[in-house]
C-alpha cells in the first residue's frame, strides 16, 4: 500500500538523515584540518560534550510527550553555583553532589507543578523557571555576577581527569545515564505512554493512563539531568557560574530535532538525540579548529535549528499527503 | 429581554478586557504607593522621570508581541532583532576607510540611511518568522528562537564579539541622549507616538479588530472571510520592524553599536505584556496592558535596585511575576465570570 | 443472569429548552447486534452519550448485568464493560498495533515492558479477528478500516460486555464493511453484545438482530429485525406522520438563475450539478456522511474542488474573502468552533464579514457598531441584558442567531446555512425559520442544509438528496411530497 511505503521512508529517512550529517561534517572539517580528527581533539570535543548529552538525551523524553523545557540552562547554572558553593563551604564531594542532584529535582517538580497541576503554558511556566533559577543563582555569586572560584584542584577529577581510554569519569556516568534513558524510552511503560500522549492525549486517556503524573515524573526526569549537567560543568571549567548554561535549551532542542525526533511529540529516540548532540559539538569544534571566531556560533545555531524544524515538518507534511 | 439600558448586572457593562486593565492599574497604583512608602528617594521628580524614559524601549517592543500574542502568536526572536539592529545602526553609519581596525570602519552612510536599512533588515527578519510560522506552519516559538539566535549572530560577526564604538555620526546619539525635560528624552516621544499609533489600530482599525478575531477563534475568522496569513504576517513584520526601532534607540542611547544588547528582552516583552493582562491564549489582551505591565515591573526593578539588592534580583522579581500575573488574572476572571 | 445485558428504565434527559430523550425504555438482549435508529435529533445520539458517561442522566435507571450502571466519564464506562468506537479514532498512529493494543493495560516487571500470557492472548484476539494486520507495524501505516479493527479488538481484550459503534460503515470501502460484518457477528459468539448505529438501513436488515427506533426523544418500538417486514415499515417508525403544516407553496415561481454549480468533484463529492434561483430556499437533504457540510464548504470556497461554481455570473474560486464580498455567506455546521467568536462580546461579533459598513473614513466607529448591535439583537430578538455579554455565555439558539446576524449583516444575496437549528430549542428554531421566510420574500436565496427531514420539508421550495457524496434526486416541494420515499433515497435505495 502506498501509505505503507511512504512511512516506511520516513522512518528509513529519519535513521539515516542524521548519521549522514555527522559524517558530512566529520568529512568538511577534517579535511580542512588535520587537527580536527587527531585525538586530543577527539576526546577534548567528547569530554565537552558531557552536560548536553545529559540534558538533550532527558529532553527527548519530555518532548515525546508533546512538551517543552526552556528552562534547562538555568537548571544547570543555578546547579552549577551551588555546587560550587558546597564544595568551598568544606563538604565532601558526594555530599554535595547529591544535594546538588536533589535540587534538581525539586526544580524539575516544580516545573511539573506548573506545567501539568496550575496548567500553565510550558513555554511561559519554564522561562519563569529558568528567570528564576538564572537569579537565583546570580545572587548567590559573588557580586551578583561573578563566578565562584577557589575550588580545589581535584574539582576537575570528575570531568576533566583522564580516567579511561583517555577519557574522564563523567564521560562514563553519562553513558550509564544514557543507556538508562535509552532503556526507559524502548523498554519501559514511561517511554511508551510518553509516546501515547504526544502522540494522541485523548486515546492515552482513555486507556486510563495518567497523563498528570507520567509528564510530571518527565520534568523531574530533565531536572535531574540538568543537575549532572550543572555538576560537570562545575568541573570541567573550575568555576561555579550561574550562566553558564545559557543557551543550552536553545541547543537541547537542535539535537533533539536533528536526531529525528518531531516537535510535536509521538515519537522519537533518544540514542538519535545522541548523534544530535555530537553533530552539534563537532560543528562547534570544527569551527573553533579551522579558526572561526567564537562569535561565529550563534548564527550557525539558529541556521541548524531552522533547518532541522523545517525539514522536521516537511517530512510529516509528505506523509500526510 | 430587550432591556439594553437595564443595568440588572453592572458587571456586564464593564467588559472583562476593561476589568482586567482596571485591575492591574489598581496595583500598578498600590505598587507606586507602597514604593514611594517605603523606598527611600522612591518620590523624587528625577527618579519618576528616569522611570519613565527607560520603559520608553521595552514598550515599544511590547507593542509587536502584544499583538502578536493576541493573534495567538509567540515572537521569540525581538531580543535578537535589538542587537541587530544596534550593531547594524552603527555599522551602516561609522566613518569609512582609515581606521586601526575592522571595528572601526563602517559603511560611511548618513544616519537617515542608516537607519532606513537597518530596518529594511530588521523586516526581513519578520519575514523570515512569517515564512516559517505561517507558510511552513513551524511552531511559532522555535521558530523565532532559531531566527532569534540568526539575527543575534548577525549582529555578533558584524560586531566582531564586541561593539562598534568608533567613528559615529554627531546624530547617532541624539535620539537616546537628547533630552526635553529632565530625562524624557527622544525614545519617550517615539514610544508615545507609537503607543497612539497602536491604540488607534487596536480601536479603531479593521485590521486591529481583526487580530483579536484570528485570536479569539481561527477558524471562524477564516470562515469569515479574513486571510489570516497574510495579516498574521503583516503581524510578524511589523513586530520586527518595532524592534528594530527599539533597537536602534538603545544603542542611540549607549552611543554604540553592541552586540550585546537586547539580550534577555524577548522575556521582558512576555513579561510585561502578561503582567498587564494580555492572554497567553489569544484573543484578549492590549497594548496598554503592555504599559501597565512595563510600569509596574519598571517600578519593582527599581525599589529592588534602591532598596540595595543585587541587581539580579530582578530576574527572581521578574519569574515571580509572571507566575503570580497569569494566576491572579485567572482566578479573577473566573470568579467573575461565573 | 438475566437474558438482558443492559436495561434502561425511564431514561430522561432535559437541556435548558430541549428534552433530549424523554422517558425512554427498552432492553438490550445479550450477545446480539442491537440497532439503534432515529433521524437526526431523535435522541440517539444523546443516549449513546449518557451510556458512554459523557453526559449525566437527568431522570431514570440503567441496568449493566442486573446491576445499577453510572459512568461518569468514558474511563469509568470502559472500565464497566461499555466500549465505544467513536468516528474519530482513538489509537495512536505513532504506535504499533501492539503497542496500541496493550497500552494502559501492559504487563510490567518493575516497570520494563514484557511479554506475557496477558499481552500473548489480547494479540490472539487480534489475530482470531483479523489475522491480516501485523501487529508489528505502525498504527499509522493502516487503513480506517484496519484502525477501526484495531479498536474493537481492544475492546474485546478489555472483556468488553458491549461495544458500541457509531456509524463504523462511513468511512470505509464495501469489502471492508463486508469484513467489519463477519467480525461483528464473531463477536456475539465471544460474548460481546454490540450495539449499532446507522442510518444505511440495509445494513440494519444485514446485521441486526434487534432494533430500536427512536423519535423526537423518544421510544417509538423495539422489536426483533425479523418482524420488521420492509424498509418502509422502519422509515414510517422513523419519521411518523410528518406533517407539512407550514409550507406554502409560492405564487410565483422563481425564474432568475443566481447560482450554478456544475460538475462539483472532490474527494467527499462526485460529480455534483444545480442551480439555486433568486429569491429560492434550496433545502440539501441527506443523513450523516452524505457530504452536506463538504458540500456547502465548496460552493463557499472554503475547500478545494474541481468544477465551477458560477455566482451572477461569475466564477468563483476558493477564497472566503472573495466569496463573501461577491455576495455568498455561510452559516457554518460548528457553531462554537466555526461560527461563533466565544471569547468575544455579541456587539463584536456581529459586524465581522462586513466591518467597512461601520467605518467612517476609514476607522471603527463605536456608536455604528452599537446601533448595528442594538438593530440586530431586536431584529432577530435575541436574549441578553447587554451588548456586551459573551458569546459563550449565551444559549444555542442565541448563538445562532448571532451567526445569523452576523450573516445577514454582509449584505449577502444567497445564504448557505449548514444544520441551522442543530441542537436549538424547539421555539428559536420557528424563529429562524421565520427569518428565512422573510429573506426569501425580499429576493435572497437560501441553500439550506440538514438532516431533519421536517424543517426541510417545512420550509423549502425544493428539495435535493444527497447520499455518499453523490446528488441523488431533486424534488418540487409541494402537498404530494412522499416522505418515505425520500428516506428511502437518503438511506441508499435507488429511486
Amino acid at each position: 500500500m502506498n501509505l505503507n511505503r511512504s512511512i516506511s521512508w520516513k522512518s528509513t529517512f529519519k535513521n539515516l538523515y542524521v548519521f549522514s550529517v555527522l559524517a558530512l561534517i566529520i568529512i568538511i572539517f577534517s579535511s580542512i584540518s588535520s587537527n580536527f580528527i587527531g585525538a586530543p581533539n577527539i576526546t577534548n570535543i567528547i569530554r565537552q560534550s558531557v552536560p548536553l548529552l545529559l540534558v538533550s538525551t532527558s529532553v527527548t523524553l519530555l518532548m515525546m510527550s508533546g512538551n517543552i523545557d526552556l528552562s534547562v540552562g538555568g537548571i544547570l547554572g543555578l546547579c552549577s553555583v551551588v555546587f560550587s558553593i558546597m564544595i568551598n563551604a568544606g563538604s565532601g564531594y558526594f555530599m554535595a553532589a547529591v544535594l546538588t542532584l536533589l535540587l534538581g529535582v525539586f526544580i524539575g517538580f516544580f516545573n511539573g507543578f506548573l506545567v501539568v497541576r496550575l496548567r500553565i503554558v510550558p513555554v511561559i511556566a519554564t522561562l519563569a523557571t529558568m528567570s528564576l533559577c538564572v537569579g537565583l543563582g546570580k545572587l548567590m555569586s559573588p557580586g551578583g555576577i561573578g563566578l565562584i572560584k577557589g575550588l580545589p584542584e581535584d574539582i576537575v577529577g570528575f570531568g576533566r581527569t583522564p580516567f579511561l581510554l583517555r577519557l574522564p569519569i563523567s564521560v562514563y556516568v553519562a553513558a550509564a545515564v544514557i543507556i538508562v534513558l535509552v532503556v526507559l524510552q524502548r523498554k519501559t511503560l514511561l517511554g511508551k505512554y510518553a509516546a501515547a500522549i504526544g502522540g494522541n492525549s485523548t486515546a492515552a486517556e482513555l486507556s486510563g493512563i495518567n497523563v498528570v503524573k507520567t509528564v510530571w515524573l518527565l520534568y523531574v526526569i530533565v531536572g535531574l539531568c540538568a543537575a549532572l549537567a550543572g555538576i560537570t560543568r562545575t568541573s570541567l571549567l573550575s568555576l561555579g557560574d550561574p550562566v553558564t548554561g545559557m543557551g543550552m535549551e536553545m541547543d537541547a532542542m537542535i539535537a533533539v530535532v536533528l536526531g529525528g525526533t518531531s516537535f510535536s511529540g509521538g515519537e522519537g529516540s533518544v540514542a538519535r538525540t545522541v548523534i544530535g548532540v555530537l553533530v552539534l559539538m563537532c560543528l562547534t569544534a570544527g569551527m573553533q579548529v579551522i579558526g572561526a571566531e567564537a562569535y561565529y556560533q550563534t548564527i550557525v545555531k539558529g541556521i541548524v535549528l531552522i533547518i532541522a524544524v523545517v525539514v522536521d515538518v516537511l517530512v510529516k507534511e509528505k506523509i500526510d499527503d | 429581554m430587550r432591556n439594553l439600558n437595564a443595568q440588572n448586572n453592572a458587571n456586564s457593562r464593564i467588559s472583562n478586557l476593561t476589568f482586567a486593565i482596571l485591575s492591574m492599574l489598581v496595583v500598578l497604583v498600590v505598587i507606586f504607593t507602597i514604593a514611594s512608602i517605603c523606598v527611600p528617594r522612591f518620590f523624587d521628580i528625577n527618579n519618576i522621570s528616569n522611570l519613565i524614559a527607560q520603559q520608553a524601549e521595552i514598550i515599544i517592543l511590547g507593542i509587536g508581541v502584544t499583538f502578536l500574542l493576541i493573534a495567538g502568536y509567540f515572537d521569540m526572536s525581538v531580543g535578537g532583532i535589538i542587537s541587530m539592529a544596534a550593531v547594524l545602526s552603527a555599522y551602516f553609519c561609522q566613518a569609512t576607510g582609515a581606521a586601526a581596525n575592522d571595528l572601526g570602519s563602517g559603511l560611511g552612510l548618513g544616519y537617515g540611511t542608516a537607519i532606513a536599512l537597518t530596518l529594511i533588515c530588521c523586516m526581513a527578519i519578520g519575514a523570515l518568522n512569517a515564512l516559517l510560522v505561517v507558510k511552513l506552519k513551524v511552531n511559532s516559538v522555535i521558530a523565532t528562537l532559531g531566527t532569534m539566535a540568526v539575527a543575534r549572530g548577525i549582529a555578533m560577526i558584524v560586531a566582531k564579539g564586541a561593539q562598534r564604538i568608533t567613528g559615529l555620526p554627531e546624530e547617532f546619539c541624539a535620539i537616546g541622549q537628547f533630552t526635553i525635560i529632565g530625562t524624557i528624552n527622544l525614545a519617550v516621544v517615539i514610544s508615545i507616538i507609537l503607543l497612539i499609533i497602536a491604540l488607534i489600530i487596536e480601536n479603531k482599525t479593521i485590521f486591529g479588530r481583526r487580530i483579536y478575531l484570528i485570536g479569539a477563534n481561527q477558524t471562524a475568522a477564516k470562515l469569515s472571510g479574513i486571510n489570516v496569513d497574510r495579516q498574521v504576517a503583516i503581524l510578524y513584520i511589523t513586530s520586527a520592524f518595532l524592534a528594530g526601532i527599539s533597537g536602534i534607540v538603545m544603542a542611540s542611547r549607549f552611543n554604540a553599536g553592541n552586540c550585546a544588547l537586547g539580550t534577555g528582552y524577548e522575556f521582558d516583552a512576555l513579561v510585561i505584556t502578561v503582567l498587564g493582562g494580555t492572554s497567553i491564549f489569544g484573543g484578549f489582551g492590549s497594548v496598554t496592558c503592555a504599559v501597565v505591565g512595563a510600569f509596574i515591573l519598571g517600578i519593582l526593578s527599581t525599589s529592588v535596585n534602591m532598596l540595595g539588592f543585587q541587581p539580579s534580583m530582578q530576574m527572581l522579581v521578574k519569574g515571580v511575576v509572571i507566575i503570580v500575573s497569569i494566576l491572579a488574572l485567572r482566578f479573577a476572571l473566573n470568579k467573575r465570570n461565573v | 443472569m438475566s437474558d438482558n445485558v443492559l436495561e434502561i428504565r425511564n431514561l430522561t434527559k432535559v437541556f435548558p429548552g430541549v428534552r433530549a430523550i424523554d422517558d425512554v425504555s427498552f432492553n438490550i438482549e445479550r450477545n446480539t447486534v442491537h440497532c439503534l435508529v432515529g433521524e437526526n435529533g431523535a435522541g440517539k445520539s444523546t443516549l449513546i452519550k449518557i451510556l458512554t458517561g459523557a453526559y449525566g442522566r437527568s431522570d431514570g435507571t440503567i441496568l449493566l448485568n442486573g446491576k445499577e450502571y453510572i459512568a461518569h466519564n468514558p474511563k469509568e464506562a470502559k472500565k464497566m464493560g461499555i466500549s465505544t468506537l467513536f468516528q474519530e479514532l482513538n489509537v495512536v498512529d505513532q504506535l504499533t498495533v501492539e503497542e496500541n493494543l496493550t497500552l494502559g493495560n501492559e504487563d510490567t516487571k518493575y516497570g520494563f515492558l514484557t511479554k506475557s500470557d496477558k499481552s500473548k492472548k489480547i494479540l490472539e484476539v487480534l489475530k482470531s479477528i483479523e489475522p491480516s494486520i501485523n501487529s508489528k507495524h505502525k498504527v499509522g501505516r493502516l487503513s480506517v478500516a484496519k484502525k477501526q479493527i484495531v479498536e474493537i479488538a481492544k475492546a474485546v481484550a478489555s472483556e468488553a460486555d458491549i461495544i458500541i459503534m457509531d456509524e463504523p460503515t462511513a468511512a470505509i470501502s464495501e469489502g471492508e464493511i463486508k469484513r467489519l460484518f463477519r467480525i461483528i457477528r464473531n463477536l456475539k459468539e465471544n460474548n460481546v453484545t454490540v450495539i449499532y448505529i446507522s442510518h444505511r438501513l440495509d445494513e440494519i436488515f444485514e446485521l441486526g438482530d434487534n432494533v430500536t427506533v427512536m423519535r423526537d426523544g423518544k421510544h417509538v418500538e423495539t422489536k426483533p429485525v425479523r418482524e420488521v417486514k420492509d424498509r418502509s415499515e422502519l422509515i414510517k417508525m422513523m419519521i411518523g406522520k410528518t406533517v407539512i403544516e407550514s409550507y406554502i407553496p409560492k405564487d410565483e415561481k422563481a425564474e432568475e438563475t443566481l447560482l450554478e454549480v456544475k460538475g462539483l468533484s472532490n474527494s467527499k463529492l462526485h460529480d455534483i450539478s444545480f442551480n439555486v434561483n433568486k429569491g429560492e430556499i434550496v433545502g440539501f437533504y441527506g443523513l450523516v456522511g452524505a457530504g452536506k457540510t463538504e458540500l456547502a464548504r465548496a460552493v463557499y470556497g472554503a475547500d478545494k474542488y474541481s468544477g465551477e461554481v458560477i455566482f451572477k455570473g461569475e466564477k468563483l474560486g476558493t477564497s472566503t474573502g472573495k466569496v463573501i464580498s461577491a455576495g455568498i455567506v455561510l452559516v457554518p455546521e460548528e457553531r462554537r468552533t466555526e461560527g461563533v467568536f466565544t471569547k468575544l462580546t455579541i456587539r463584536e461579533n456581529i459586524p465581522v464579514m462586513n466591518m467597512s459598513k461601520i467605518t467612517k473614513a476609514g476607522f471603527l466607529n463605536s456608536n455604528m457598531e452599537r446601533k448595528v448591535a442594538d438593530e440586530y439583537i431586536e431584529k432577530l430578538d435575541i436574549a441578553t441584558h447587554s451588548m456586551e455579554k459573551e458569546t459563550a455565555k449565551l444559549s444555542g439558539g442565541n448563538q445562532q442567531k448571532v451567526v445569523i446576524s452576523k450573516c445577514l449583516f454582509a449584505d449577502a444575496d444567497l445564504l448557505i446555512m449548514d444544520e441551522p437549528t442543530r441542537g436549538i430549542d424547539v421555539g428559536t428554531k420557528g424563529e429562524i425559520y421565520s427569518i428565512m421566510r422573510q429573506l426569501s420574500t425580499e429576493g435572497k436565496s437560501i441553500m439550506m442544509f440538514s438532516s431533519e427531514l421536517p424543517e426541510i420539508v417545512n420550509n423549502c421550495d425544493r428539495i435535493m438528496l444527497l447520499y455518499d457524496g453523490k446528488l441523488k434526486a431533486e424534488i418540487e416541494n409541494g402537498t404530494d411530497i412522499n416522505s418515505e420515499m425520500i428516506i428511502h433515497i437518503v438511506t441508499g435505495g435507488e429511486s
